[in-house]
C-alpha cells in the first residue's frame, strides 16, 4: 500500500520540478523540499520496519534463520535512507554542502569520544546492558550528526 | 575575508533571491557570503565577477594584504 503512494508522490515532485526547470531559484527550493520529504518519508519507513523488527525479535521465534532474516529486515530500507541522503548532498549547492560536511566533522569524533566513554566506563562498573548494550547506543550516533547539523546551520544563519 | 557582495547588488537593486538565482545558489548562501561568515569557492567567486563585470579581487579583498604579500626577494626582516 506504502509503495504505490510513495511512487505517485515521486511523479508529482517530478512533475512540479520539470515545471519549474527555468526557474532557477523556484528550483533550488523545490529541490530542497523534495529531499527534505524524501529523506523524512524514507526516515520514517526505516524506523518502521526497524520498530517492526525489533518487536518480532522480542518475540519467541524458535527458527534461528529465520530471526537473523528479521534481524536483517531494516538494513536494506536504511541502505535506502543512506542513498536519499548521499544524492541530495551531491545535489546541494556549496554553503549546504559545508554544513554537511562540518555536521559529520563534529558527529564523528563526538562519537569516537561517546563511544570510548562506555566503553571504559563498562570495564569500570559493568553497565547495565539493558541500558548501555548496542540495542540503544547506537541511536546517539544520529542524534550526534542532528546536533552537529544545527551547530553548523547556526554557525551560517 | 571581506567582500562588496551586497553594495554592488545594491547598485543593481537585486534583492539576495535574485543574485541566488543568478548564480544557481541558495539565498542561504548569498547571506552567509555576505555577512562574511561563508568564504566562496573559486569558480563561485569567478561567477560573481563574471555576473558584476569585474574581477574578483575588486569583489573580494584579504582581511589583512600586508600580511599576505609575497616578500621582496633579499628584503630585509
Amino acid at each position: 500500500m506504502l509503495i504505490p503512494i510513495l511512487h505517485r508522490k515521486r511523479k508529482a515532485a517530478e512533475a512540479a520540478a520539470q515545471a519549474l526547470k527555468d526557474d532557477v531559484g523556484g528550483a533550488i527550493e523545490l529541490n530542497r523540499r523534495i529531499y527534505g520529504t524524501r529523506l523524512l518519508v524514507r526516515g520514517l519507513l526505516w524506523a518502521s520496519v526497524y520498530l517492526l523488527s525489533r518487536g518480532l525479535l522480542e518475540l519467541t521465534i524458535p527458527s534461528s534463520a529465520a530471526r537473523v532474516a528479521i534481524a536483517l529486515l531494516p538494513t536494506p530500507f536504511f541502505i535506502y535512507y543512506l542513498w536519499t541522503w548521499m544524492k541530495g548532498v551531491s545535489e546541494m549547492d556549496e554553503l549546504q554542502r559545508r554544513i554537511e560536511l562540518e555536521a559529520l566533522g563534529f558527529a564523528f569524533p563526538a562519537a569516537v569520544v561517546f563511544l570510548m566513554t562506555i566503553g571504559l566506563l563498562d570495564l569500570a562498573v559493568t553497565l547495565n546492558p539493558d541500558d548501555w548494550s548496542l540495542h540503544h547506543v547506537w541511536l546517539m550516533l544520529p542524534l550526534l550528526y542532528y546536533v552537529g547539523l544545527f551547530r553548523a546551520k547556526r554557525r551560517y544563519e | 575575508m571581506k567582500n562588496r557582495l551586497k553594495v554592488l547588488r545594491a547598485e543593481r537593486d537585486w534583492s539576495q533571491q535574485d543574485l541566488a538565482d543568478k548564480l544557481s545558489v541558495s539565498r542561504q548562501t548569498i547571506n552567509a557570503i555576505e555577512t562574511e561568515k561563508y568564504d566562496p569557492s573559486l569558480p563561485l567567486a569567478m561567477k560573481m565577477g563574471r555576473l558584476f563585470d569585474l574581477c574578483v579581487e575588486k569583489i573580494f579583498t584579504l582581511d589583512d594584504v600586508q600580511a599576505t604579500e609575497p616578500r621582496r626577494h633579499g628584503a630585509k626582516t
